[in-house]
């Protein structure tokens, strides 16, 4: 090298350097906050959000952050608790201080700890919480997660079709929110399509044994058996009704729409039908990148928890692309709020807008997902998707 | 439908009872209500489980494994934990609030170790072959599980009323001072009762792992809950009490399923229950009287 | 160092609260373990009363002293119409009675759908209690409960729980007394628990069972109760270790239960024991710490 271009390369350097500096100084961290479920009964699933949260925020740090400025996520652990839920908004809010939260993973723990985020006018994004009174809190409350009441309906025109139900049986989970609110919404959408149910069965969490609800349930001669469960339930039911005989068709709700089922039921798992706004096995780009991108980070397949996190992560990233951060925590909460109804996405659970919700009284409130729900059926191990 | 009922009932039953014989075991001889059985119970199932993934073992050498896992901790737990309380002569609120804080280690230890998730056996190692007669289903694993339960009740019985170890556990269950001054080895029987519970767990946890397709870390507490109702029912300490409590329990949540209906399952197992602490507390084997120091 | 304590508040706020509530709760089940019986229903009974005010101020409109008082009246009825079969048990059988009494409750709340909401349970409950209501009821609490103890009412649960025999041979209403404890208790519980409604927005079945229960009986005998520094002490530490834990992360529940059996084995009296800290620290200190509310002598249930 001669002097001329040591001393050009000493130059290029140091405005690099410089300009890095500069860059740096500018860029602050936008702080975001998660309270999930890490431990409890929910812990698989809160688990999973975490997966799928920390994946979006790690993607688009790698490009540069929003607007320069990367995304900060600090997860707290919410225990599945609500006391506990309430107490990690509360830390998160007023101690660390965060731009927006998400969670907590529960409807339950959701419709105990939002209010507080509400009155703190912070944006709070639930990614998990399916049950009623949610966004009805108030206009902070947000949440992409599709109510099973926008996709039980789907999901049963399409089973009834493919598979001639005139009748069904009704099983599901009556000490929990998330199955009890999934079954309130079946039995509606069963009586728009004029469907009769034959028997109403129910079990509680922690249940071994089924065969009692599905003996009675064989003797009433249904078409199909409608499962509002979580896996952990759903699973032994399915392989319990199998044994006992059930060749019927299952039409399933949110909680049935995991990979799981293949590793739990094995071959017994065939014949389920499931709505959900996302499935494993739709192919667009958006889907397919997440797919493959969680598989490598976490070596295992992703499940709908963490599509609707991840998905979430990018739907807040689009809103904070749209406004001017001030440094005024009031200010800047508020401009995020006002920011995020109008964004539009297409991510791995598909296109996705927002629409929003009354309250008790009828005054507009909060923002539910708009989002088309997709039917799927198990095959030999995998989901298939019909329309 | 009767029938297929019934059967389900006997088999739910004896689920029960398999879990409840260790439980009551601990309070008939060593006087506390253990409620860290079901951590144990559900350390069983994990240990049968990890030597059938990893070292593909069949399921005999998993069972043996689990016997020995669950059995260890018990005996640990009981070395550590129960004996100096005993020998400090605490009451006996004291060793169960211990037991809890034990479950809860146990509980997030297993979570933290295995991961929250629903795990299973793999599905050729199941014996759910299905055994048809009358119109009636039922798996080999089913009948397994009430063989088992009846084998081993009649073996413990066998074991308390005709052999001389029996008689010594029946006097320590009576008094502990009294038998020491007679010349037993309490300690030693302490020791050999909660590995024994311990291990009989650790039986049923695998075996109801199975049956119902899952380990997870919170699996012993549902069973837990029943547990007590099961061994309130039967008699405290009674070994026949665990069996016939269970088979109470599980026709009472069958029946009421079937003829009731679902929704009022635990609503009639508990007002029975209940109803027969109210006209005969002390479960249908148990005694009235109040174990002396 | 005002805003400080602001922002100490508004994270904290909640934190501090539950801990009188729980405060409460412990002392709920000292008095009933004062006379002897060991009642597991208190979970129940806080339920009860949780319920009963929430749908008080939210189906009748009534104003939030109204609700509290309803919520201590439900328990405390029902409380006296299960004490008279219940309480002719003893020990163990009574514990598992009242725990199945418990289980019993949680059904009906499960199951009375249109009344309590069933599994989705009651939302958006008003948040109507404020600090100084907390502060008040445990003072009052307290207050009651150390008069009582000093009164011929305290001594007779005393001997109660030495010798019922013996005090019933004395002349002690034996059946009486222990009525008298239970339903105290139930509504000690049940102003916990509507207390506690009003300053979380929703209640579910779930919350008011088993564990619940277990939680109590834990903070009392952690704390100790030979008096009654020991339950309050015990439900402030018990509440207070997940938030304490909370940098130990994944580690923290197995931690916690850790903490428990540690308790259990080497501070056999609880945490708040005034003859062991004579010992530690010399008459003196321990003399200024214990308070006249702490009898000397104290020893759990037989």
């Amino acid at each position: 090298m001669n002097t001329g271009s040591r001393f050009a390369t000493r130059t290029l350097v140091a405005a690099l350097v410089a300009a890095g500096a500069i860059t740096s100084a500018c860029a602050a961290d936008i702080k975001i906050g998660a309270a999930e479920a890490l431990s409890g009964a929910a812990g698989q699933y809160g688990q999973s959000i975490r997966n799928g949260l920390q994946l979006a925020v790690d993607e688009i740090n790698a490009g540069g952050g929003v607007k320069g400025d990367k995304l900060a996520l600090q997860i707290e652990d919410e225990q599945t608790k609500k006391e506990q839920a309430i107490d990690v908004f509360k830390k998160l809010i007023f101690q660390d201080k965060v731009l927006m939260l998400f969670g907590p993973t529960l409807s339950n723990s959701a419709q105990a700890a939002d209010p507080v985020a509400q009155a703190a006018k912070i944006v709070v994004f639930g990614t998990s919480n399916t049950a009623d009174g949610i966004t009805s809190i108030g206009d902070y409350v947000f949440r992409n997660s599709v109510t099973e009441a926008d996709v039980l309906p789907e999901t049963l025109r399409v089973a009834a079709k493919h598979a001639a139900v005139k009748k069904v049986a009704i099983i599901y989970g009556s000490d929990d929110v998330f199955t009890k609110s999934g079954y309130d919404a079946f039995k509606k959408a069963l009586e728009d399509l004029k469907i009769p149910v034959t028997t109403t069965e129910t079990f509680a969490k922690g249940d071994v044994d089924f065969k009692a609800q599905l003996t009675k349930i064989k003797a009433s001669n249904p078409d199909a058996v409608v499962l509002s469960a979580l896996i952990a339930e759903g699973a032994p039911i399915m392989v319990q009704a199998r044994q006992l005989g059930i060749d019927l068709p299952f039409i399933g709700g949110n909680g049935m729409n995991s990979v799981k089922i293949f590793d739990l039921a094995k071959e017994k798992s065939d014949n389920l039908w499931v709505g959900s706004p996302w499935a494993i096995g739709s192919q667009t780009k958006e889907n397919q990148h997440f797919v493959v991108s969680y598989t490598q980070k976490y070596k295992s397949a992703p499940d709908q928890f963490a599509a609707q996190a991840f998905d979430a992560v990018h739907i807040t990233a689009q809103a904070l692309g749209k406004i001017k951060l001030t440094g005024n925590l009031e200010a800047d909460r508020k401009a995020l709020r006002d920011a995020l109804p109008s964004v539009s996405w297409v991510g791995a659970t598909g296109a996705f807008k927002f629409k929003q919700a009354t309250d008790k009284a009828g005054k507009p409130a909060g923002y539910d997902a708009k989002q088309a729900a997709i039917v799927s059926v198990t095959k030999g191990g995998k989901y298939s998707i019909e329309q | 439908m009767l029938e297929q009922q019934l059967v389900n009932a006997l088999s739910l039953g004896c689920v029960y009872a398999l879990f409840a014989l260790g439980f009551t075991l601990v309070f008939g001889v060593l006087g506390v209500i253990n409620l860290s059985h079901g951590a144990v119970f559900m350390v069983g199932a994990y240990a049968a489980l990890t030597v059938v993934t990893h070292f593909s073992a069949p399921l005999w050498i998993a069972l043996v494994v689990a016997l020995l896992a669950s059995g260890l901790l018990g005996l640990l737990i009981d070395v550590l934990v129960l004996r100096p309380l005993r020998r400090r002569n605490a009451p006996h609120l004291i060793p169960m609030i211990a037991t809890i804080g034990i479950a809860i280690f146990f509980n997030s230890a297993a979570q933290g170790v295995f991961g929250a998730e629903n795990l299973r056996f793999p599905s050729d190692l199941v014996p759910d072959k299905q055994l048809q007669f009358a119109g009636i289903q039922i798996s080999e694993l089913e009948v397994a599980i009430i063989v088992l339960s009846f084998a081993l009740m009649a073996a413990l019985m066998i074991v308390m009323r005709k052999t001389q170890l029996g008689r010594a556990l029946r006097a320590i269950a009576e008094s502990p001072k009294a038998a020491a001054l007679l010349g037993i080895d309490v300690q030693g029987l302490f020791y050999l009762t909660s590995f024994t519970a311990a291990a009989l767990g650790g039986i049923g946890g695998v075996l109801i792992a199975l049956y119902s397709n899952a380990v997870f870390p919170l699996m012993g507490q549902p069973m837990l809950h029943k547990g007590v109702a099961v061994i309130i029912l039967g008699g405290m300490g009674d070994i026949r009490g665990a069996l016939v409590g269970g088979l109470f329990l599980g026709f009472a949540e069958v029946l009421s399923v079937a003829y009731v209906g679902s929704t009022m399952r635990d609503a009639v197992a508990f007002g029975l229950l209940f109803l027969v602490l109210l006209v005969r507390p002390q479960g249908i084997f148990g005694r009235i009287l109040e174990r002396k120091a | 160092m005002s805003e400080w304590l602001d922002t100490f508040w508004l994270v904290y706020s909640n934190l501090v609260l539950t801990i009188g509530i729980n405060a409460l709760l412990a002392l709920s089940i000292w008095l009933t373990l004062s006379c002897g019986l060991l009642a597991m229903a208190n979970a129940a009974f806080m339920g009860l009363g949780a319920y009963t005010a929430s749908l008080l101020t939210m189906n009748a409109g009534a104003p939030f002293p109204l609700a509290v008082l309803g919520g201590i009246a439900v328990p405390t009825l029902v409380a006296l119409l299960v004490g008279l079969p219940t309480l002719r048990l003893s020990g163990v059988y009574l514990a598992m009675a009242t725990l199945g009494f418990g289980e019993v409750v949680r059904i009906f709340l499960l199951n009375a759908d249109s009344l309590t909401g069933g599994a989705l349970g009651l939302s958006g409950i008003p948040q109507l209690t404020q600090w100084w209501h907390v502060v008040i009821a445990v003072v009052v609490v307290l207050l009651v409960l150390w008069r009582m103890r000093r009164s011929r009412i305290g001594r007779a649960f005393e001997a109660i729980k030495e010798d019922e025999i013996a005090a019933s041979l004395m002349g002690i209403g034996v059946m009486a007394h222990k009525m008298l404890a239970f339903a105290l208790g139930a509504a000690i519980a049940g102003l916990a628990g509507a207390l506690s409604a009003h300053l979380s927005f929703f209640i579910g079945p779930n919350e008011f069972g088993f564990d619940r229960g277990v939680d109590i009986l834990t903070m009392a005998i952690f704390g100790g109760i030979g008096g009654l520094t020991g339950p309050v002490l015990g439900a402030a530490v018990i509440t207070l270790l997940p938030e304490l834990l909370r940098s130990f992360r994944d580690y923290r529940t197995m931690i916690n239960g850790a903490i428990l059996v540690l308790v259990v084995l080497f501070l056999p009296k609880g945490l708040w024991d005034p003859a062991r800290m004579r010992s530690w620290f010399g008459r003196k200190a321990s003399r200024a710490l214990t308070t006249a509310a702490d009898s000397p002598s104290a020893e759990g249930p037989h």
